[in-house]
């Protein structure tokens, strides 16, 4: 395709979304490795034993989950104190402003063609009166927005309930810890859910062919402009205009 | 068999002088306010009454064979030594989060005021690896507290076990509900035998175990199974792509 190219992302979006992604998905495998206890892990005693081995033991894998975690955590503090009138809060602002008319169907609509597939849902639903077409999406479609917003309050939770469970070991006095015991399950719960939809996240930027384009954006930061008018027809017209 | 170290306590042999309290303190620098062992006072209990003399019960963490306290811990951060059997605490891999203590019938752990993590005897493991006994045992003036493999016959707290097999005269102090196979086991009239609490699991990880857990299970298998099916999809029916440049106009992912 020889379309001209546009502009989609910064060199700091690009920078932050692998940086994140690299830092998230170390998090997620050392800190599911710190559960050693059986009523706990879900992989099994394996799992625990096999990063207690690579980490040179417990001790190890705690130390580098800890530090990794305030990495990330100090990075995007920067970023947001540096850069959050510039990119941070566009950015909030457009995955948290849903229309409800247009980006519910559009969800609603995708989901059918997902599943059904394209032919099918040409052959099903096509003659009940819906020509098939998607309702036009802005710079991030409905699907997206959902899967950010989850992934932005998800990593929040991760953050808050992570920063108790490191400061109980360095400021925490009390005796009594129970917000420490809580925090433990809901850093875990906030991480399971996460990564339910960090899973299709990845499926459907990295594997789904359809989106081939977004992912070559995430490098070189350009998308061709038939794929942004063809997927993000709002935005397109706005950078048109 | 393998290696359990453990005591044999002779409790009709403790005088209460509590000197194994301050040697426990002394060699562990034990923070102010909190012990690693104790002496049970057998004139608490409701039987006291009827009993002749007084009676005192020596003790401090169990070792147990079956530790609700290792159970209580996330991270593996107590654990059932299977070297020499001892309940050990990895400091630098507990977060202080404190489940293990009230899963300890015994309320043997304390949250360490500086360090901020579990702590509770080791039987003395810095002495022993200079080759020396526990410190309440060295101090013990009528030698009640007998140290050592309880599974090798030739160690002091070993003979006595074997010694006492026979008689059945050992009796090992436990809260029926919390059946933990404690490696402390008595000799004589230890005194109040029911004072253990019921092991408690703290809220949070019981929610973890029962619901959290498989919540999570579900929602990651259902979503995996998904992407797995929209995979098998693309590859098995590659045709069915959505056209380039679809007729009327477009198609808005
Ligand atoms: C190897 C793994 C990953 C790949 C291949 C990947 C790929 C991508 C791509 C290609 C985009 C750009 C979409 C577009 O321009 O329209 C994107 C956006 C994004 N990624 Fe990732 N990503 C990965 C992991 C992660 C992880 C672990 C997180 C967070 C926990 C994350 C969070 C985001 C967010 C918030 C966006 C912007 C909004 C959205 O597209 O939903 N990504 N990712």
């Amino acid at each position: 395709m020889s379309s001209p190219m546009i502009q989609r992302h910064t060199n700091t979006g690009i920078f932050m979304h692998w940086f994140n992604a690299g830092c998230w998905l170390f998090l997620l495998a050392t800190g599911l490795g710190l559960l050693q206890n059986p009523d706990l892990q879900p992989l099994g005693a394996w799992y625990p034993g096999l990063l207690r081995a690579v980490f040179g033991g417990g001790d190890g894998l705690l130390g580098a989950h800890i530090a990794v975690a305030l990495l990330w955590l100090a990075v995007w503090a920067g970023y947001y104190l540096r850069f959050a009138g510039r990119y941070a809060v566009p950015f909030l602002v457009s995955i948290f402003t849903l229309d409800p008319r247009r980006d519910l169907q559009w969800i609603v609509k995708k989901n059918f063609q997902m599943t059904l597939g394209y032919k099918m849902m040409a052959r099903l639903v096509r003659p009940l009166g819906w020509d098939g077409r998607l309702p036009e999406q802005e710079y991030y479609n409905a699907g997206q927005k959902l899967a950010a917003q989850v992934m932005v309050l998800g990593s929040l939770v991760l953050a808050v309930s992570g920063l108790i469970l490191a400061a109980s070991s360095w400021i925490i006095d009390t005796p009594n810890v129970p917000w420490v015991q809580w925090s433990i399950t809901i850093h875990y719960l906030a991480a399971g859910l996460t990564f339910a939809i960090v899973l299709v996240h990845i499926y459907m930027a990295a594997i789904a062919k359809e989106e081939r384009p977004a992912l070559w954006s995430m490098f070189n930061g350009q998308v061709p402009a038939a794929y942004a008018e063809h997927h993000h027809k709002l935005w397109y017209d706005k950078l048109s205009k | 068999m393998s290696k359990q170290l453990g005591m044999v306590i002779d409790a009709s042999l403790c005088l209460d002088c509590k000197g194994c309290l301050s040697a426990c303190k002394q060699a562990n620098q034990v923070p102010e306010g909190k012990w690693r062992n104790w002496i049970k006072d057998g004139d608490l209990e409701p039987a006291a009454a009827a009993r002749r003399r007084v009676v005192f019960q020596p003790g401090g963490c169990m070792h147990c064979d079956q530790p609700t306290c290792v159970s209580a811990c996330p991270t593996g951060a107590t654990y059932k030594d299977r070297r020499d059997g001892t309940v050990v605490i990895n400091r630098d891999l507990c977060i202080g989060c404190g489940q293990c203590l009230p899963a300890c019938p015994y309320g043997a752990r304390y949250r360490h005021p500086h360090l901020r993590v579990a702590d509770k005897c080791d039987f003395c493991v810095q002495r022993r690896a200079d080759g020396l006994e526990p410190a309440c045992v060295s101090t013990c003036p009528t030698k009640a507290r007998v140290f050592g493999d309880l599974n090798d016959p030739h160690s002091p707290a070993g003979r006595l076990m074997k010694k006492h097999a026979a008689d059945q005269t050992l009796t090992q102090v436990v809260n029926r509900r919390s059946p933990t196979d404690p490696n402390l086991y008595y000799l004589g009239d230890p005194g109040p035998k029911h004072w253990p609490a019921q092991a408690k699991m703290p809220e949070a990880l019981e929610f973890f175990k029962n619901l959290v857990k498989p919540a999570v299970n579900l929602v990651v298998g259902v979503t995996g199974l998904g992407v797995v099916a929209m995979l098998a999809k693309q590859l098995l029916m590659p045709g069915d792509a959505p056209p380039e440049h679809p007729p009327q106009g477009g198609d808005h992912e």
